[in-house]
């Protein structure tokens, strides 16, 4: 039943995986990337005593940011983009809560006027977003909610020193998911999930900053889970590399997304404009959702796309996600595209990051 | 202060004024009595977004509350209805500062009690030329 | 209508007074303010006062100060305006003189500021504004006056050295009043080349945070005064504007001082000429000049400008902050309004000694709280 009007063959039932709701679709998305960037050459002249460094530049959260106000930024773009009055649900998924204890969610229900939703905050490393997605495919899906906002969002710190802090960085990207219409943006046609109980970094709670087990990030923890989420997807959905126009992984680095694209039969093409992680670093939670809206800034009515998050702990969430018509007519009228806000960036040194980041004990 | 904050927290995060009913004039902060026509029938009015900086300030020593943050930018912006807001300026280097900038309203921590306390949020303004 | 005649005064030097409480400030200026006239028992005592609560954690001053000067019985009473707090105490206690419900008042300014922190005291001044939508932001009263400091050098094509003159006027009168907080004098390029505070308002633009206290005996004109030069007050008035800066029209319209000295010049029966001394709340450069723009001593635009020509010097067309003004003499924000009509008297009882204005008949003062939101006009006159 509901696979009945599905737009890929249907395949026969299937007893893992998540059937997704296809008069579900998403209305409008929105990102918030700060303005700063730290390059990693600067982190290296503090910490490495000046060795080569990953070209890599990460976007950094002002003084005055946090992921609550980063949230809200990206909500508003989305919802401008959708067109969306009301909202039903407001999930935000992030690790780096302001409040350890009172939900970021309500906050940003209040600064949206939105006051008629289930709101909650949800924490899985750096697939939360893809969680909050899915979340409100599925309210929408059963018809408890007409629509609803996702938000991935993140101001990852790494210790001052630790590997993590060339790359963990701030952003947030927000969906707004509705009943399918003229005016969808695009339709997630398949998901699939694929957990275990893997440690490869956690941060325990009174603690500032993460920790990682740092040869155990890759291979059983970042490969394992991405292989199987997107391997069980196309298993069960019958999809095959070349059936995609883009590839959407989560980055933690620069290296990793090629990597496990080719694995999996990708090939360069279709994994090349989601590619942030040299521009932006690692934003956690709004990783992979930030590759997908670069990608929607760009992608063509009928393409596919495949996302596919990873969140420490361990877990990741493949997507295949079809472009729909509306796609044209709200990005014309959006006139926001990821790319400028990674232009709109001023370089700063340790320094000034020190300060904005609140790392300078006063 | 955590309470006097949650009273007006609609109109610091949406920048929520109001209006006369009777003339249309409108207000940030909100008024109780319209200044124009005295009337007492005025409705709440969020402020349109997008303005432009009247006149500005760098200040270098801060209140108490906003250590730490110095130094800070601070506009008077009159917004495009013509209404004039007083707000942070944020993102925005010192020298691309001019009287005329074109501005937008952002969402922002203006403030944390301590690290234990409450943050408290609301609108500032970026430069957008 | 009684007369009303400012019979003694008393004061101390404004500055740091680290040994002395608020009250112990009161206490002492009050007393020199008495002392003259052991006969005259005060029927009412006003405390101008701005943020005793913020420095001190006391209120009730009213009542403390009269415990303290074994006046039990007395009607006391604090009264706030801001900044114009010692300004409104005064003219409290001019009205009930001048009304005849009471016959000798005993008007006393004070704030002890050096017991806060720069921070402290800067979110202390904050109050004078909107706690909800100007504080809240993080906007002191400071980077207020620096935004209207910017926006008058634009509009009126205003200079650095310009905005400079009266800073330098009050320090230079300052260096030669014992009571003053800075007895130095400074050049314009003192000014322009003192450290950015709010910019463009540097730190010699601003008045300082200072302790003091400053008091004054009124008496109707049934006191007998001995010493000949009587000094009668022929009017003062209040007035109020919009309350923020930003929510006006034109912000830079001083209109609560307008109003005010339109009405007290009108009510003392004379015109801006007939001034000769001037005391305006210099808190900042930019707020003498659009001081003396709205009270009509300059053209609008023209009012720092003219204090670079020498019109408001202690030789001037009308001489002004003759005894350094809130720049030069110090700012004790709730005693300010006070040592405005203090120094008022000394000139027109001729007791300036060097700060003298020779022959000088009649004196205005203007003490403002907030951004011209209350302001006070008081006219003075020698008889």
């Amino acid at each position: 039943m509901p696979l009945n009007n599905s737009l890929i063959p249907f395949k026969g039932w299937v007893n893992f995986g998540l059937k997704t709701p296809k008069n579900a679709a998403i209305a409008g998305y929105g990102v918030y990337i700060p303005r700063y960037r730290l390059p990693s050459v600067e982190v290296a002249r503090i910490w490495r005593g000046g060795e080569e460094a990953p070209l890599i530049k990460k976007a950094v959260a002002s003084l005055d940011e946090d992921i609550t106000t980063m949230a809200v930024e990206a909500a508003r773009r989305a919802i401008k983009m959708a067109e969306t009055k009301e909202l039903g649900a407001i999930f935000v998924g992030t690790e780096t809560k302001p409040y350890a204890v009172k939900p970021t969610s309500t906050i940003v229900a209040q600064a949206l006027n939105q006051h008629k939703v289930l709101a909650s905050d949800l924490e899985f490393a750096c697939k939360a977003g893809t969680e909050a997605l899915q979340l409100i495919l599925a309210l929408i899906g059963s018809g408890m909610i007409e629509s609803g906002l996702a938000i991935g969002v993140d101001t990852a710190q790494g210790r001052p020193g630790d590997d993590l802090e060339f790359t963990a960085a701030s952003a947030a990207a927000a969906y707004i998911l509705s009943k399918r219409d003229v005016g969808s943006i695009a339709v997630v046609e398949g998901a699939s999930s694929y957990v275990s109980d893997t440690t490869d970094f956690w941060r325990r709670a009174g603690q500032q900053y993460p920790r990682h087990l740092s040869r155990f990030t890759g291979e059983p923890a970042y490969f394992y889970h991405i292989q199987h989420a997107v391997k069980n997807l196309f298993d069960e959905f019958g999809y095959k590399p070349s059936d995609f126009k883009y590839a959407v992984f989560h980055q933690p680095n620069p290296r990793f997304p090629v990597e496990v694209a080719l694995r999996l039969g990708f090939n360069l093409e279709q994994i090349k404009p989601s590619l942030l992680n040299p521009y932006i670093g690692n934003p956690y939670a709004a990783n992979s959702l930030l590759g997908l809206a670069v990608v929607l800034d760009e992608a063509s009515p009928n393409d596919l796309i495949l996302v596919c998050s990873f969140g420490s702990g361990a877990g990741s969430d493949a997507l295949s996600i079809r472009v729909l018509d509306g796609v044209e007519e709200k990005r014309r009228k959006a006139q926001n595209k990821v790319r400028d806000m990674i232009e709109a960036s001023v370089e700063i040194d340790y320094a000034t990051y020190a300060k904005l980041r609140g790392k300078i004990v006063a | 202060m955590a309470i006097s904050y949650w009273r007006r927290r609609d109109r610091y995060y949406r920048l929520l004024g109001n209006k006369c009913t009777r003339c249309n004039a409108e207000y940030y902060p909100p008024v109780y009595i319209c200044r124009r026509c005295g009337s007492e029938s005025l409705i709440d009015a969020e402020m349109p977004g997008t303005g432009k900086i009247l006149t500005y300030t760098i200040l270098r020593e801060v209140m108490s509350g906003f250590e730490g943050q110095q130094p800070i930018i601070i506009g008077i912006v009159q917004l495009d209805n013509g209404v004039k807001v007083l707000g942070q300026i944020v993102d925005t280097p010192i020298d691309a500062l001019k009287i005329g900038c074109k501005v937008r309203t952002v969402f922002r921590k203006i403030r944390e009690e301590s690290s234990a306390g409450q943050i408290y949020y609301g609108y500032k303004f970026t430069v957008l030329c | 209508m009684a007369k009303v005649i400012v019979a003694s005064v008393g004061y101390t030097r404004v500055g740091d007074h680290w040994d002395k409480s608020i009250l112990d400030l009161a206490v002492e200026a009050s007393k020199k303010a008495l002392k003259p006239y052991p006969n005259i028992r005060p029927e009412v005592i006003i405390v101008g006062n701005m943020f005793s609560s913020q420095s001190s954690r006391q209120e009730h001053l009213g009542a403390l100060l009269a415990s303290a000067l074994n006046l039990t019985r007395t009607p006391a009473f604090k009264v706030e305006a801001a900044c114009a707090s010692g300004g409104v105490a005064f003219n409290i206690a001019y009205n009930k003189i001048r009304s005849g419900e009471v016959s000798s008042a005993l008007v006393v300014g004070v704030e002890k500021m050096r017991d806060l922190d720069t921070p402290e005291a800067s979110l202390a001044l904050s109050m004078a504004e909107s706690a909800e939508y100007t504080q809240f932001i993080g906007a002191s009263f400071l980077s207020l006056n620096a935004m209207l400091a910017r926006l008058y050098s634009e509009t009126y094509n205003v200079s650095r050295d310009e905005l400079s003159a009266f800073p330098v006027i009050a320090h230079s009168n300052a260096a030669t009043a014992e009571h003053a907080q800075f007895r130095k004098a400074i050049s314009v390029e003192d000014v322009s080349r003192s450290p950015l505070v709010s910019d463009p308002l540097r730190l010699l633009d601003c008045a300082p945070v200072g302790d003091g206290a400053a008091a004054v005996l009124l008496a109707s004109d049934a006191f007998d005064e001995d010493d000949g030069a009587r000094v009668d007050v022929l009017s003062s008035k209040i007035s109020t504007n919009i309350f923020s800066v930003y929510e006006r029209d034109d912000m830079l319209k001083f209109d609560a001082t307008r109003d005010a000295a339109s009405k007290a010049f009108s009510e003392a029966g004379i015109s801006v000429e007939d001034v000769d001394v001037l005391e305006v709340h210099d808190a900042f450069s930019v707020t003498a000049a659009l001081s003396v723009e709205a009270m009509g001593f300059s053209r609008e635009g023209e009012g720092a400008k003219d204090a670079a020509k020498g019109i408001y010097a202690l030789r001037g067309r009308y001489p002004a902050l003759t005894f350094g003004g809130l720049k030069g003499r110090g700012h004790p924000v709730g005693a300010t309004g006070i040592y405005q009509i203090i120094e008022l008297w000394l000139q027109l009882k001729g007791r300036g000694n060097a700060n003298q204005v020779k022959g000088c008949r009649i004196g205005v003062a203007q003490n403002i709280g907030g951004v011209d939101t209350t302001s006070v006009v008081s006219v003075l006159a020698r008889r």
